[in-house]
């Protein structure tokens, strides 16, 4: 069976994570992607890759890039300069998708907006990735990695109880725009099948990690009532923890639901004599009586490691989970089981293994079928096959410093 | 333009946020999507924050949020007239969105066999914690549980205060979001070919391969610092505190001038200490001092809107009132207000993208429970009088 985007080919104009990361999704499930970086701005994940600069083409070695550019072509190419352009057109032309994550006024400066690339292809989906979006009174502001999360409203309720806002692990709305990208994108597909049109579609990073706090809003604009952090608690349920395991810095989240799993939590920890204390019969005495409540459940989570705690209270029906940490994730059973990381070969940057497409579709898998490419890798297949240049027309896209096989190592210091 | 998924029609079999979060997507973009209830309704409309702190099943703002745009059918699928009538709706459907966990799917007899039976253009997306085989897969989870097992607790929160869940179901959304994209991958299949298929998503597998450049480093090279940073990166990647409320900092090495114009300390930019990223790194410290002293006497508005017109990476923690008053928000009409008979009117974000130039995105209300069981298994599932009434009989309507 052939894949989900078997015979779509998407231009990717990103940078950094969320772009390259959704478009990477593209072509795990079938896309033939080209990556398209300037020889003088070219991903700063190549710069973030902790290789020696002294590295026969370190830039092509980093696994932070290297995880999120797998399943795609790479071509250099400087859209600054006018053949760059030109190029970029005639491949606009000839593909499906074009996806952009520059600021908000980059790309019409250099005459690639909507109007022009649709004059050249009418069908084209055009995807622009801004951080506060193309219109509004904000859309020139800056906004990277761990201000999306902020402007979304997530910040705000996240945070140990009684503590200040507190930022997440990593850059997540990075991610989630790079999922949704997907999803989108095969909107406009089914869309375009259908009436043969193109489309153009803006996801602004913090309106769509905005709807993870949906609620919240919804909350706020009835009851007028700011709720602040709670760090692991729940706002009705009895017990929700994390608590300490055997070993450093190890623990296990357990959270109960119902009367049902406490009962079980109750006789798996041996403490049968709980739910008859007035104390915590019944959700909401647990839930005023947490403090003391978490404090009998962390006495037993000391005594083991939290993986033995985990199977433990699961084999009694108690919803707990180790809290893993990068290492654990990387040896844990349940994705080993499941394929999440996987053996990987890179001509530059040699084998390890990396994470499999995450979604199993049954008759139409992902696939890691490409390693990324090194800068520049693609240019003759691009040149060549897909436009059809002669050697002339490459050889002065080459002089006149539209393309390059080498990228300016200056940059990025 | 009419809405993009018009004509696209999928049952939610979906409990509490994942799979009613994936749901809500093909509400907003034009599917008809049909939410089959247990008698009682979702578990979500039980969860408060209530409108006034009132238990209701109608005001929960957890269950008018995941659920805007969609039908409600109350219908018990252990009784055998309840599973038959819910097999001939999804004959009828192009896709069924579910997440129980995957034995009790079982139990109610309803695998991707028995579905494909009735009807093998459907589409079916399951999303559950860890997904439909392997060993953990009969565990119970919920949104703490796959947020620790999915590797974000760990790297959440400061080292001496413990890993931290993210506010709300963070995890679950993840579910939702990935289901939706992986769904619609599905779709285009089944559009293709005419052939339907089970789409298994592991929110454990989705979120541990996103924790920013932590796989890769430790993957690759076996580079793992193994501690949470809390508010800061570094003095430069961080949250700071400020007189009504708290300043988030992300400053890449091109901004160090215009952040240092931002906040008028010219003196910074000229210091050798902080001259390139690699120095500022290497006096984190003494440049978060600064850093926490600026913050202090800045106020939130101020600072973002002149970081704006410098372009400075700076922004402020938005509240849920930031969120309702922002003027970015309202500009783009990217907050709606939405009436409901039972809760009043409030505010609800979307679209999360914009499809076309209007957006493409509905703003229906989410459905009281059971509104519409009569219409939709009369009119979709072909269901007579007297096999309504004999399904009513049975106790199997709620």
């Amino acid at each position: 069976m052939t894949a989900p985007l078997q015979g779509i080919r998407v231009i990717d104009l990103t940078a950094v994570w969320a772009g390259p990361f959704g478009a990477r999704l593209l072509g795990d499930y079938g896309a033939e992607v080209i990556k398209v970086e300037s020889p003088r701005q070219w991903d700063l994940l190549r710069a973030l890759g902790l290789i020696p600069r002294e590295t026969p083409r370190w830039y092509n070695r980093s696994a932070y890039f290297n995880h999120n550019n797998r399943d795609k072509l790479g071509l250099a190419l400087d859209l600054a300069i006018p053949s760059g352009r030109d190029v970029l057109l005639r491949l606009c032309a000839i593909s499906d998708v074009i996806v952009e994550n520059f600021r908000s006024d980059v790309m019409d400066n250099l005459g690639l907006s909507y109007a022009a690339v649709s004059g050249v292809n009418p069908a084209i989906i055009y995807v622009s990735m801004p951080g506060h979006g193309k219109t509004g009174p904000e859309k020139d502001y800056v906004a990277y990695g761990t201000n999306v999360e902020q402007l979304a409203g997530l910040v705000s309720l996240s945070g140990y109880e009684g503590g200040e806002p507190m930022k997440t692990g990593f850059s997540y709305g990075d991610p989630m725009a790079g999922t949704a990208l997907v999803g989108a994108v095969a909107m406009a597909i089914r869309h375009r099948n259908r009436t043969g049109e193109g489309m153009y579609v803006e996801l602004a990073q913090r309106e769509n990690l905005s709807m993870f706090v949906g609620e919240h809003l919804v909350d706020f604009s009835m009851n007028g009532i700011p709720r602040t952090p709670i760090g692991n608690r729940h706002p009705f349920l009895a017990p929700h923890n994390r608590y300490r395991s055997a070993g450093d810095d190890s623990w296990i989240a357990i959270a109960c639901e119902n009367d049902g799993q406490f009962l079980a939590l109750c006789q798996a920890i041996g403490r049968p004599d709980l739910p008859g204390d007035e104390r915590f019969s019944t959700n909401v005495a647990r839930k005023a009586n947490e403090e003391e409540l978490d404090g009998i459940i962390g006495a037993w989570t000391l005594q083991r490691g939290h993986y033995e705690g985990m199977h433990i209270l699961q084999r009694a029906g108690v919803p707990a989970g180790a809290v893993l940490s990068v290492p654990e994730l990387l040896s844990d059973p349940q994705l080993r089981s499941r394929g999440a990381w996987v053996e990987h070969s890179h001509p530059d940057a040699g084998t390890w293994e990396m994470e499999s497409p995450p979604w199993e579709l049954s008759r139409t898998p992902g696939h890691i079928r490409v390693p990324a490419p090194g800068f520049a890798e693609h240019n003759s297949y691009v040149f060549r096959d897909l436009l059809g240049l002669d050697d002339d027309a490459i050889a002065r896209l080459y002089a006149e410093g539209a393309t390059a096989d080498t990228l300016d190592e200056s940059l990025h210091r | 333009m009419p809405a993009t998924l018009t004509g696209l029609r999928v049952l939610e079999l979906g409990t509490f946020v994942s799979a009613p979060f994936c749901g809500k997507l093909f509400a907003g973009y034009g599917a008809e999507v049909i939410k089959v209830e247990p008698p009682g309704g979702d578990l979500a409309r039980a969860h408060g924050p209530f409108k006034d702190g009132v238990p209701n099943p109608e005001t929960s703002a957890l269950f008018l949020y995941l659920n805007t745009g969609k039908k409600s059918v109350e219908l018990d699928l252990r009784r055998p007239r309840g599973r038959d009538a819910f097999l001939r709706l999804a004959a009828r459907c192009d896709v069924l969105v579910e997440n129980f966990r995957p034995a009790d799917l079982r139990a109610l007899g309803l695998t991707y066999a028995a579905l494909r039976e009735v009807n093998p253009r459907l589409v079916l997306v399951s999303i559950t914690p860890f997904g439909q085989d392997g060993p953990y897969s009969g565990y119970r989870a919920n949104n703490l549980i796959a947020f620790a097992m999915g590797g974000q607790m760990h790297m959440t929160g400061t080292q001496e205060g413990g890993p931290l869940k993210n506010g709300g179901y963070q995890a679950d959304y993840q579910g939702g979001l990935n289901g939706f994209s992986a769904a619609m991958l599905a779709v285009l299949a089944a559009e293709r070919d005419g052939e339907g298929q089970h789409v298994d998503i592991s929110v454990q597998h989705c979120m541990a391969p996103i924790l920013e450049a932590s796989i890769p480093y430790y993957s690759y090279l076996g580079r793992w610092a193994g501690i949470r940073r809390g508010n800061h990166m570094s003095s430069f990647i961080g949250i700071y505190p400020c007189q009504d409320g708290h300043l988030g900092v992300h400053v890449m090495p091109r901004n160090w001038k215009p952040f240092t114009d931002c906040i008028g300390r010219p003196d910074l930019l000229a210091d050798p200490r902080f001259e390139t990223q690699a120095l500022r790194a290497a006096h984190n410290d003494e440049l978060m001092a600064e850093l926490y002293a600026w913050a202090a006497t800045a106020k939130k508005h101020d600072v973002y809107r002149r970081a704006g017109a410098m372009r400075a990476p700076i922004t402020f923690v938005h509240t849920m009132q930031d969120l309702i008053e922002s003027p970015q928000l309202n500009a783009r009409g990217s907050i709606r207000r939405i009436e409901h008979p039972a809760a009043g009117t409030a505010s609800y974000p979307g679209p999360p993208w914009w499809m076309g130039p209007d957006g493409g995105w509905t703003t229906g209300r989410a459905p009281l429970l059971g509104e519409h069981t009569s219409v939709v298994l009369r009119d979709l599932a072909g269901l007579s009088a007297p096999e309504l009434a004999a399904l009513h009989n049975e106790g199997a309507l709620g």
